[in-house]
């Protein structure tokens, strides 16, 4: 039995390692051990303010800062039954989608296209491949600006918090980021065919997509839970009797699974799940590439994060338009504390993400629960990985594990998240 | 004159910091006068045996991480800490607020002893070893990374800011957050941010750590006359609860 190790995957968020044991030829096992230290942040939220947890909670990941704050404030919203006017919802998504600007450029170019032009980082590419390189950093900058320009900055927005926002941007910063956004829709159409050109295995995920829905629109803040393979929706505030729990040996962070099965949240669960909420250019390019529903092939949530880039930059275009001419105050409501349980949940740019809070009557929290996407795909990595293994494991090792790899970095994991 | 080598080390953290390298373009054109030799973020090449400068991003919370900077200490000519986990401890300082054992099964329930690796009371890494430079903030600003690197691939010795945020903040003309009854840390947290989230109507939640020049006493009488005495307190936790003391 040869045991292959691979420490530290690079190319991720966070500290994991893949563990393959190979016997005559074959794959015996395989495992993705997460060691990304606890930080315990459901325990250091206790005590807290109301004020201070979503702060705190942002805190456990730096790509999807935005969604944990967000998350955060919904769940204490709920907690305490505030309601928030819809120039404040559009300036909410705006920041989600800030954050997937950023975080699929990111993780496309930066992370995952060196897996598919066979090198070990973006940087060579600077030299042969400029214009790849520009539009990557230009996708990612307009993100980080369309992050500060709601949020205040681009990692951990400050000036969103509960009830609203403490300041908002001027109409003239809106229309002129409008202008710079439907620019921008070209790019990111460029995105999807640089990825749908890449081969890709032949390969299908035996579990279940679950993403939030929203009858009106793409779900990204807010919406039900839907599965793809049963057809059930169900409400946010189920989602604790949903999801099961279970702690494994091998990973610091939990595995997650429903009704035993295990399941994937991602950019390919909403593009199948909201394929008729995408907007109609979002869905012209991603026909021309082959992404129509139903698809199961994780490999492609590479694609969808992309055709997600063209749909974010149209639609935030359309957003920042219309709050531009909206004169509704987006400051605080007014938030009255009060004994209570609360559950928020959003679309990270690499699956759903819950939060519940739990405040006394002083609006400091009693009990605090994050269940994160990462945590939610790891039980479905690993089997998917178990499946895949098998069928490139012939391949001379280097190339074996890179494809292995490769597996891993489509779902674009994010271990500091699913450990927390 | 050969370039220097850089390598780029994780601790425990949310990788905000590295997430903010990533988000800064210039960072390609400095590759030109450094060597990044690692960076598990963006590349896949391994880490070497020999490099100049490490720089840290994250708290130290594994006895594994006590053990990676004393080797890295003795390699690195120059050691760079970055953001609040590496500088104060950060948010996950907050975690001494609580019993280790207890935090551990409210996260793991009754399986907490499976998972629990090791984990040591979370520290800032000049609790461990002496650092050349601190980027503070969380996250870093990535300008103020990039000027740091540079004096450190230079040579040059560090000068961070010690005076308090309340100096940059009265420069941008903006409101005291206390005659609006609310606690603002600016009082006490180091300048160098410029103000950015009371420019944008947040109060000052101390990311950057308290500066040398606080004068907590006077901060602490100051907050007593709106009654907000304890409130100022607690929120200096966030940040500061396992700062190193100077």
């Amino acid at each position: 039995m040869t045991t292959l190790n691979v420490k530290h995957v690079a190319r991720i968020e966070g500290h994991g390692d893949i563990t393959i044991d190979v016997k005559d030829g074959e794959v015996k096992d395989i495992r993705m051990d997460i060691v990304e230290p606890a930080r315990f942040f459901e325990a250091m939220v206790k005590g807290r303010t109301y004020e201070e947890a979503p702060l705190i909670t942002s805190r456990i990941c730096g790509i999807c800062s935005a969604n944990h704050a967000m998350t955060s404030i919904l769940a204490t919203e709920d907690a305490f039954g505030v309601e928030v006017g819809t120039k404040t919802k559009k300036m909410r998504q705006l920041l989600v989608y800030g954050s997937y600007l950023q975080n699929h450029a990111t993780h496309l170019y930066v992370l995952a296209s060196p897996d598919y032009l066979g090198l070990p980082s973006v940087f060579p590419l600077a030299e042969t491949a400029p214009d790849v390189v520009s539009r990557a950093l230009g996708l990612k900058r307009l993100g980080n600006e369309l992050c500060t320009l709601v949020g205040g900055r681009p990692v951990h927005p400050t000036m969103a918090v509960v009830g609203g926002f403490t300041s908002e941007p001027s109409r003239d910063e809106l229309l002129r980021f409008a202008d710079r956004l439907e620019a921008a829709v070209r790019d990111a159409a460029a995105t999807v065919e640089l990825f749908g050109d890449f081969e890709i295995p032949r390969f299908e995920t035996e579990g279940d997509l679950i993403s939030l829905i929203d009858p009106s629109t793409y779900a990204i803040v807010g919406g039900e839970i839907h599965s793809l393979d049963h057809g059930w929706t169900k409400p946010v505030s189920e989602y604790r009797s949903i999801f099961e729990e279970k702690v494994v040996g091998h990973s610091n962070s939990k595995h997650v699974v429903v009704d035993g099965g295990t399941f994937m949240a991602s950019a390919l669960s909403r593009v199948n799940n909201s394929w008729d909420h995408l907007l109609p250019s979002a869905r012209v390019v991603a026909s021309k590439v082959g992404m129509r529903p139903t698809n199961k092939n994780p490999f492609l949530n590479n694609v969808c994060q992309a055709i997600e880039l063209v749909d974010a930059a149209e639609r935030c275009a359309m957003l920042c338009r219309e709050i531009a001419d909206d004169t509704e105050s987006v400051l605080p409501v007014e938030v009255k504390p009060c004994e209570g349980i609360g559950r928020g949940a959003t679309e990270a740019p690499r699956g759903t993400l819950y939060h519940t809070l739990e405040y006394d009557k002083n609006g400091r929290v009693v009990a605090g629960d994050v269940i994160t996407p990462t945590a939610q795909n790891l039980a479905n990595l690993e089997a998917d990985m178990r499946r895949f293994a098998p069928t490139v494991v012939a391949k001379p090792r280097e190339e074996f594990i890179m494809d292995v790899e490769r597996l891993v970095r489509a779902y674009d994991p994010c271990l500091s998240c699913a450990v927390h | 004159m050969a370039h220097k080598k850089v390598v780029f080390l994780s601790l425990a953290s949310d990788f905000g910091c590295q997430v903010q390298v990533t988000n800064f373009p210039e960072l390609l054109e400095m590759l030109g006068s450094i060597d990044l030799s690692y960076w598990q973020l963006a590349t896949s090449a391994h880490m070497p045996e020999d490099y100049d400068v490490a720089v840290i991003e994250g708290a130290v919370t594994t006895q594994e991480h006590i053990e990676l900077l004393e080797k890295v200490r003795g390699i690195a000519e120059c050691v760079i800490v970055v953001g609040a986990c590496a500088c104060t401890g950060g948010v996950v300082g907050l975690a001494l607020n609580h019993d280790l054992e207890e935090a551990a099964r409210t996260v793991y329930g009754k399986d907490a002893s499976k998972v629990a690796w090791g984990h040591i009371a979370p520290r800032p890494v000049d609790a461990v070893i002496p650092t050349d430079f601190k980027v503070m903030g969380c996250p870093i600003n990535p300008e103020e990374f990039s000027y740091i690197l540079q004096r450190a691939v230079q040579g040059l010795t560090d000068h961070p800011h010690r005076e308090t945020l309340c100096s940059e903040c009265k420069i941008n003309e903006n409101l005291c957050f206390y005659k609006q009854q609310k606690v603002c840390l600016g009082l006490v947290t180091a300048a160098g941010c410029n103000s950015n989230c009371v420019n944008r109507g947040r109060a000052c939640t101390g990311c950057r750590g308290l500066a040398e020049d606080a004068n907590l006493e006077a901060a602490r009488e100051f907050a007593a006359k709106f009654s907000l005495e304890n409130e100022l307190l607690e929120a200096i936790e966030v940040y500061n609860t396992a700062r190193k003391e100077a």
